[in-house]
């Protein structure tokens, strides 16, 4: 579908775009700034501010026969009309000749700031925006330098007006351009802001309960032209001329948002470094130039005075404090001596929030002392999705009309909301949606189709569409109804096909089991080895996918019988006792113990040696996305006295052991990891920095345009294809789901929030009023039988352990089933039947 | 609720609006519930974006919008005097700072027995008519034109009659 292009001049220069552009933007790609307060581009326009007025001529026409009239030199005439108009609301046309910098639009441009300023406060020595404000740089520019109006008769309005507790309104300061409120409907569909009241008295409200309640809020004071919305962790912490930046990348979720760090040394942190805030660095390919609330808030963890700082080991039962040096020769004897023990081996546990050149060196490490390496975590699949993944080139910005996109057991909005975001969008643009799970979620509004199956039928659901694409007759008795056939006719015709595959409601074989279905149900429909195509699993953390991909993979079975065997451990940036509290036993016993961490968790409590690693703040590294997308994280701060990166101290390690494992530094690592790693072999950290340019322009100069998200220009990050060479046979191997008996009593089903407890989420204050409390949730039928009321306290026992805790009546939770969020206290690691009672 | 009070009202109301633009029904029921309560109350607000399927806030931002809707309670009989251009150049406000002045309240107030609030409103379409006002009441809406502030009194004396017989 390409467009037909229209030709125009804009203050002299000749410019084709596509028919239906609009003015203001085809002025921005000539580079003419035309100046703007409501227009966004990517909100519609409204036309309510009139800043963007210019003139614009339009070719005269013979009134009778509509033919252009020429002058007597040949020339075509040019009418313009008396008014300016609003270069925001106009798409362009032929031949037309716009003028943006003569002298009757630039006096139109400056009444409109005198009009904006007669009531405007003009605080901006104490306001948040000023340094980086639209209002303020236009002013400069167009505005006049006083005014006629009386001071006298300003009217005052309310100055820190709380939308809820992350976002603050200044009344006064609010220039009324609709930005935050069409975004939130527009852009996220949370319409929880409004305009009440008209004129000067005009105010934004939310009645949202909590206040402002969306994930994506923060969003609105990027894009807010002016300082009236501030958020409550950066509003009057800085003066944004004094803030350095650093290029990093969102640790929360797969997504991977590339974030700016913005730092200041400060006296309060004696005179360190300390993050300000954390912004959305564009990246078109990943999150525009949006970011959702938890990686906007939830950074206080990384600069937490809980961090751990010297290393320690243990003396007579007690960790003590001690120097690098005593720690390695510490943990080079324990290792040495637990290994020469006859009992096995060496086990090392890493979690996915660790970089792919942590997870690298850790590999080495561990088999290079004949060990074996377990990813703590609980999806599977990640040997499919490195095998297949999605195509290179695959940008869910594309996903369009005759594209079809299927999420099954996962809660995008609350796992990765990002995602969730984008997937609304492919659907506006024309993309089909199926949503499979087996409770209603945020993402089924716009689904195409809903399919509902119950907690642990995901497999046979997914299993039943493989049947109805490939009819297998080994698959006949997951047959599923007209409407399974139905979306699976869509699969066929689909011209590009994406599955996200979750856990929600699956164990770890279960989910193995899912995504070989859903591989095979991509190969069949030959959704694969394309740009667009493919299978994205919507892991737990932000570098999962990396860690398969440095050949790292969980344990099938968990970790309770590999623990046993083991006669050594050492675990990077993953705390499996938190998860399960079983293993505790298994650690304590005469196992060496080692971890690397950021915080004294419960495993590193049962440590031998722990050392203390840097935060992603504090160094550099790459994460891999979901999508594949390899993006590169910089240093933003000094580190914390007494940390290293978690590969260096595996390396200091490996090297006292004798194992030969001689970085200089992380690029040195990625150099080793394209030489081994056949997918990532043309990454080197220049490739990860470059950074094309991307529409719109946003930040600096533009971002009176874009707002103040910031342009990236520290790499783009590079979307590494399918491990498998393309035409490989690609014939995935299934496994039958076992039919479970049913028991008696609630399934109790571990489900994800975003704002959980966990240690990432919880040293962040600001986001402590929207923390889920703990608690679980039950049918109000359910909860009827069993006597409980909203609110009422309940409790049940699993592995030997009575639970007491608040029960919610959700009216969306299937019946027979309770939903227990993750990382509020009580830990599910799967889904578990238990009997709830009331509390009398 | 009004849901439970109202219902054919409210269902008939609905069947105004195909399925998908239902949202469109949100000033009769806001009115509705005005009626009811002599204001539109947070929980009245609650219950119609339940029934329209919209945010609580779209139904709130209205509120302000519109002259004829109230968020808090006033007077059981509103005086809305337009204080527009025209009508203020026919001597709108000062009739409206007398007539409160008589009354002994401030213009947004409402009088101490609970009966009548004056405020002041945008053009209410009647410029030709100025001075003049609409009374809001539980019998609806009446225009009062040409009004000086003894007529405005004498009303007013007869709103509270028709209450105490009423
Ligand atoms: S708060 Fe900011 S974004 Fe919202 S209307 Fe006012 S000026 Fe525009
Ligand atoms: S969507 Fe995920 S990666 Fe993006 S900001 Fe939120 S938590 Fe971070
Ligand atoms: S009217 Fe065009 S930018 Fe506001
Ligand atoms: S100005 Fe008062 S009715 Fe029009």
């Amino acid at each position: 579908m390409t467009k037909s292009l229209v030709t125009l001049t804009i203050d002299g220069i000749e410019v084709s775009v596509p028919e239906g552009t609009l003015i203001v933007d085809a002025a921005k790609k000539v580079g003419i700034d035309i100046p703007v307060f409501c227009y966004h581009p990517k909100l519609h326009p409204v036309g309510m501010c009139r800043m963007c007025l210019v003139e614009i001529g339009r070719p005269a026409r013979d009134r009778s026969t509509g033919e252009p009239i020429f002058d007597e030199d040949g020339q075509q005439v040019i009418h313009f009309g008396p008014n300016l108009e609003t270069s925001c609301t106009t798409p362009v046309g032929e031949g037309w000749v716009i003028r943006v910098n003569s002298e009757k639009a630039r006096e139109g441009r400056k009444q409109i700031v005198e009009y904006l300023l007669t009531s405007h406060p003009l605080d901006c020595p104490i306001c948040d925006k000023g340094g980086e404000c639209p209002l303020q740089n236009l002013t400069m520019e167009h505005g006049p330098g006083t005014s006629r109006f009386l001071f006298d008769e300003k009217i005052d309005l309310d100055k820190h007006v709380p939308l809820g507790e992350l976002i603050f309104l200044d009344r006064e300061r609010c220039i009324q351009c609709a930005r935050c409120v069409r975004f939130q409907e527009e852009v996220v569909d949370d319409p929880v802001l409004g305009f009440t009241n008209r004129g000067r008295r005009l105010e934004i409200i939310t009645s949202s309960d909590p206040g402002f309640d969306s994930y994506f809020s923060g969003n609105t004071t990027d894009i807010c032209p002016v300082g009236a919305l501030t958020t409550a962790d950066f509003r009057f912490g800085a003066r944004p001329w004094e803030l350095n930046r650093a290029a990093s990348i969102c640790p929360h979720c797969p997504v991977g948002c590339n974030l700016t760090l913005n730092t200041r040394r400060e006296a309060r942190a004696e005179g360190r470094d300390v993050i300000k805030r954390v912004m959305p660095r564009q990246n078109e390919h990943v999150n525009e130039i949006w970011i959702c609330d938890k990686g906007r808030f939830a950074h206080h963890f990384a600069s937490s005075i809980e961090r751990l700082t010297k290393p320690m080991v243990r003396v007579n039962g007690d960790l003590v404090q001690v120097g690098w040096d005593e720690a390695l020769v510490r943990a080079t004897e324990g290792l040495k001596d637990a290994l020469g023990r006859s009992k096995g081996g060496l086990v090392g546990i890493a979690g996915g929030r660790a970089s792919n050149e942590d997870l690298y060196v850790f590999r080495r490490f561990i088999e290079g002392l004949d060990g074996h390496t377990v990813l703590d975590d609980n999806l599977a699949g990640g040997d499919l999705t490195r095998e297949m993944g999605v195509g290179r080139g695959t940008d869910l910005g594309q996903i369009g009309p005759g594209d079809v996109i299927l999420v099954i057991a996962s809660d995008l909005h609350e796992e990765a909301p990002i995602w969730w975001l984008r997937l609304k969008q492919a659907v506006e643009r024309g993309a089909e949606l199926i949503v499979a799970n087996a409770r209603a979620t945020r993402l089924d509004r716009y689904a195409a189709h809903i399919i509902r199956y119950p907690y642990r039928r995901a497999v046979q659901t997914a299993l039943g569409l493989l049947h109805a694409v490939t009819k297998r007759a080994d698959l006949s008795p997951f047959v599923g109804d007209k409407s399974l056939q139905k979306v699976a006719k869509l699969f066929m015709k689909a011209e590009n096909a994406i599955i996200f595959y979750g856990r929600e409601g699956l164990d770890y074989k279960a989910s193995e089991a899912l995504a070989q279905a859903c591989a095979s149900l991509l190969t069949s429909t030959d959704h694969v080895g394309r740009a667009n195509n493919g299978l994205i699993a919507v892991w737990p953390r932000v570098n999962t996918q990396g860690a398969w991909d440095m050949g790292l993979q969980p344990i099938p079975s968990g970790l309770g019988e590999i623990l046993e065997q083991a006669s050594a451990v050492y675990v990077m940036a993953s705390d499996p006792v938190a998860d399960d509290a079983s293993l505790e036993t298994l650690l304590r016993e005469d196992t060496f113990l080692v971890v690397q961490e950021l915080f004294m968790t419960p495993t590193a409590e049962l440590a031998d040696v722990v050392f203390p690693a840097r935060s992603f703040i504090e160094r550099e590294g790459t994460y891999t996305s979901g999508e594949h997308r390899v993006q590169r994280f910089y240093p933003a701060v000094l580190p914390l006295g007494g940390t290293k990166s978690d590969w260096r101290i595996v390396t200091s390690l490996a090297n006292a052991m004798g194992i030969e494992l001689n970085f200089p530094s992380a690029a040195a690592v990625m150099l080793a990891i394209a030489e081994s790693v056949p997918n990532y072999s043309d990454l080197t950290y220049q490739a990860l920095t470059i950074a094309e340019s991307q529409w719109p322009h946003v930040g600096g100069e533009s971002l009176y345009f874009g707002g103040n998200a910031f342009k990236n220009s520290q790499g783009l990050g590079v979307q590494v294809g399918p491990a498998a060479e393309p035409g490989e046979p690609s014939e995935v191997a299934l496994t039958m789901p076992v039919e479970e008996s049913e028991e008696d009593g609630l399934l109790l089903v571990p489900i994800t929030r975003l704002y959980d407890r966990g240690t990432t989420v919880l040293p962040s204050k600001v986001l402590h009023p929207r923390l889920e409390r703990l608690h679980i949730e039950l049918n109000p039928k359910d909860a009827s039988h069993l006597g409980v009321i909203d609110g009422a306290q309940v409790e049940f026992r699993m592995n030997g352990k009575r639970f007491q805790l608040p029960a919610r009546l959700v009216a969306t939770v299937p019946e027979g089933i309770a939903l227990m969020p993750r990382s509020l206290g009580v830990s599910v690691v799967n889904p578990i039947p238990v009997q709830i009672s009331s509390v009398e | 609720m009004l849901a439970e009070k109202y219902s054919s009202e409210i269902e008939s109301i609905l069947a105004k609006y195909p399925d998908d633009r239902k949202r469109s029904a949100v000033l009769p029921l806001m009115y509705l519930a005005q009626c009811e309560y002599g204001s539109v109350t947070l929980e009245a607000m609650i219950e119609i974006a339940d029934l329209l399927d919209i945010d609580v806030t779209q139904v709130a931002s209205l509120i302000g919008f519109y002259t004829l809707l109230w968020d808090r309670p006033g007077g059981k009989y509103r005086i809305q005097i337009c204080t527009d251009l025209p009508c203020a150049l026919q001597g709108a406000e000062e009739f409206a700072h007398q007539l409160c002045e008589k009354l002994g309240i401030q213009l947004g107030g409402t009088t101490p027995d609970g009966m009548i609030s004056v405020e002041g409103v945008m053009c209410l379409a009647a410029c030709n008519g100025a001075p003049m006002f609409q009374v809001q009441g539980p019998d609806g809406i009446q225009y009062h034109e040409r009004q000086t502030v003894e007529s405005a009194l004498a009303l007013i004396d007869e709103l509270r009659k028709r209450d105490d017989s009423g």
